[in-house]
């Protein structure tokens, strides 16, 4: 079974990876902002070489970054057939009444690059912590405690419910079933997803019952320690220089 | 010696209205072993459930060491009784080991370095140490079963309750779970399990209660697996090595005390032996496979199913 594990390479050594993951998050979380806003394309494509610079330092594998681009990339290419029809400007081509505009062109090129460059930042952001780093990390930068909460169990749940889905579809597999693209198939599928729901639904329950038979008053009951070092404050400064810095620079140079 | 657990006529319905435990009274004595027997879905969860206020009772029914549990605050409460569910994926909750471990300790408001050191100890007596940055979707079931009962005794209750301990373990891992639990009951802690396991009951029960939505029984090991009726009429059986010197007893096998463990048999065996001068003496008579049959007869209830 194929886990979405966002944290598989979270034991690899790196500058990046020792990070201190409360600088790690507000370092990458100015970057983000900082790259998204960016006005041009050769601008954008600085960026991205950028991230891809940390992408490099962090040592993290290719196949990790790439298969995830992949996802965010399918979602976005409906933008560079949509946008040079869309939008006004200088004609690149012309036939009939329907135009290619260079500026539509620009725009949606521009789009992507910023946002493979944002998404980069956050895999590595997430993929050089372990998740479970991450969400103290956010508790500690005071996050409400029941988004804290809610990112904790979604991440220790989505496991049990990815087995509990699983052993259904064997279960099915097992006495014949073939999933086809008919009405059937659909059906037998939307009750398993029921049948998935419901079974979260007691399980639920019965966390919560285990969790008041802990003393849960609501709080999030966990204890963190991180430390900043001298090397965190080497990293964050020049990173979040950098991300300021591509917006100001007309004003220094 | 002090009552640990005492239980007046406890009453509860699920919300919809369905009767699920009635008038139940229990007294549980302080270091005691206790087994709860009964059919699936006779309520023994519901029932552990009441005894740390997790489901809240009418009235002051259930009293802790003489203290009504719903006027206890949160972290008395969950330092008089520990209980440890059946399926460990309901109990770790939490992103590691070490959350899981210390989120008792942490709602009791205990220091950080306390905590710290709760969890080691409570790892260490379930025989997991290191585990603490362990996530949980990556330990085997018996890891994650003591794992879940080492999230539980960092709260060092008086009281240990659990549910199913050795359901779907493998013969080491129920053996070696056998042992932590009987290891705390030496230590003073009072212990309660629900099980379906008969033959490991007598290792882990001074005494047992039958519930089936109310107490239908209570005695020995002994005084219950000696009365059929109340086994079948349950969906219970007794331990397989009872059964078998039930049979000896119809082949003329002498002896008064039936063994109810591998253990108790061998003991129970030896002195028969010694007290008959050396041997022991079995034979077939005319009614032999008569009683023989009476016996597996009543002892026997799984066939009714197929019928």
């Amino acid at each position: 079974m194929d886990y979405p594990e966002i944290d598989r390479y979270a034991s690899i050594d790196s500058p990046i990876h020792n990070f201190d993951p409360r600088a790690k998050i507000i370092t990458f979380m100015v970057m983000i902002f900082s790259f998204v806003f960016l006005d041009s394309i050769t601008k954008a494509l600085v960026g991205l070489g950028i991230a891809s610079l940390i992408y490099i330092i962090a040592k993290l594998p290719k196949a990790f970054v790439i298969h995830r681009l992949k996802v965010v990339f399918l979602f976005l290419f409906p933008l560079l057939i949509i946008m040079p029809l869309t939008v006004d400007g200088q004609a690149i081509a012309q036939y009939h009444s329907i135009t290619i505009t260079l500026e539509g062109f620009q725009y949606s090129s521009l789009v992507i690059i910023r946002a493979l460059s944002a998404v980069t930042l956050a895999l590595i952001m997430l993929g050089t912590t372990r998740f479970d780093i991450t969400i103290k990390a956010l508790y500690m930068l005071k996050v409400p405690g029941t988004l804290i909460q809610m990112l904790m169990f979604t991440y220790r749940y989505i496991f049990v419910i990815m087995d509990e889905f699983q052993r259904m579809w064997k279960a099915m597999e097992s006495k014949g079933f073939k999933l086809k693209a008919n009405r059937y198939g659909l059906s037998v599928l939307g009750n398993m997803i029921g049948m998935l729901i419901i079974k979260s639904y007691d399980r639920a329950q019965r966390v919560y019952q285990s969790m008041i038979s802990k003393g849960y008053t609501g709080n999030p009951g966990t204890i963190v320690n991180f430390k900043l070092q001298a090397k965190d404050y080497a990293i964050a400064l020049p990173m979040i220089l950098i991300a300021l810095f591509m917006h100001t620079y007309h004003l220094v140079l | 010696m002090k009552e640990a657990i005492c239980v007046k006529g406890l009453t509860y319905s699920y919300p919809d209205g369905t009767p699920a435990l009635g008038d139940i009274n229990i007294t549980i004595n302080e270091g005691e072993k206790i087994v709860i027997i009964g059919p699936n879905g006779a309520g023994k969860t519901t029932f552990f459930l009441h005894l740390n206020g997790t489901l809240k009772s009418q009235d002051n029914r259930i009293l802790i060491k003489g203290k009504d549990i719903n006027g206890m605050s949160n972290s008395e409460r969950i330092r008089k009784v520990g209980i440890v569910f059946q399926d460990p994926d309901d109990q770790l909750f939490m992103p590691t080991i070490f959350d899981d471990v210390a989120f008792g300790p942490i709602n009791m408001g205990m220091p950080e370095e306390e905590v710290k050191e709760r969890v080691k100890k409570a790892l260490s007596k379930v025989g997991l140490e290191g585990f603490e940055e362990r996530v949980p979707h990556n330990l085997s079931y018996g890891q994650k079963k003591r794992a879940a009962l080492a999230a539980v005794l960092s709260m060092e209750p008086e009281i240990l309750i659990l549910d199913e301990p050795t359901a779907n373990l493998d013969p080491k891992s129920r053996a070696d779970f056998i042992k932590v639990i009987n290891n705390l009951n030496k230590e003073g802690i009072t212990t309660m399990i629900a099980m379906h396991d008969v033959n490991a009951l007598p290792d882990l029960a001074d005494r047992v209660y039958v519930l089936n939505k109310g107490i239908i029984a209570e005695g020995s090991p002994m005084e219950i697996f000696s009365d059929w009726d109340l086994l079948k009429d349950n969906n219970l059986e007794a331990p397989d090595i009872f059964k078998f010197f039930k049979v000896l007893g119809c082949f003329g096998y002498n002896c008064e005390d039936l063994p109810l463990s591998l253990d108790e048999a061998v003991e129970v065996l030896a002195r028969t032996i010694e007290k008959e001068n050396g041997h022991v003496h079995l034979h077939i008579h005319e009614h032999t496979h008569a009683e023989v049959k009476d016996v597996m007869h009543s002892y026997n209830h799984h066939t009714t199913w197929h019928e």
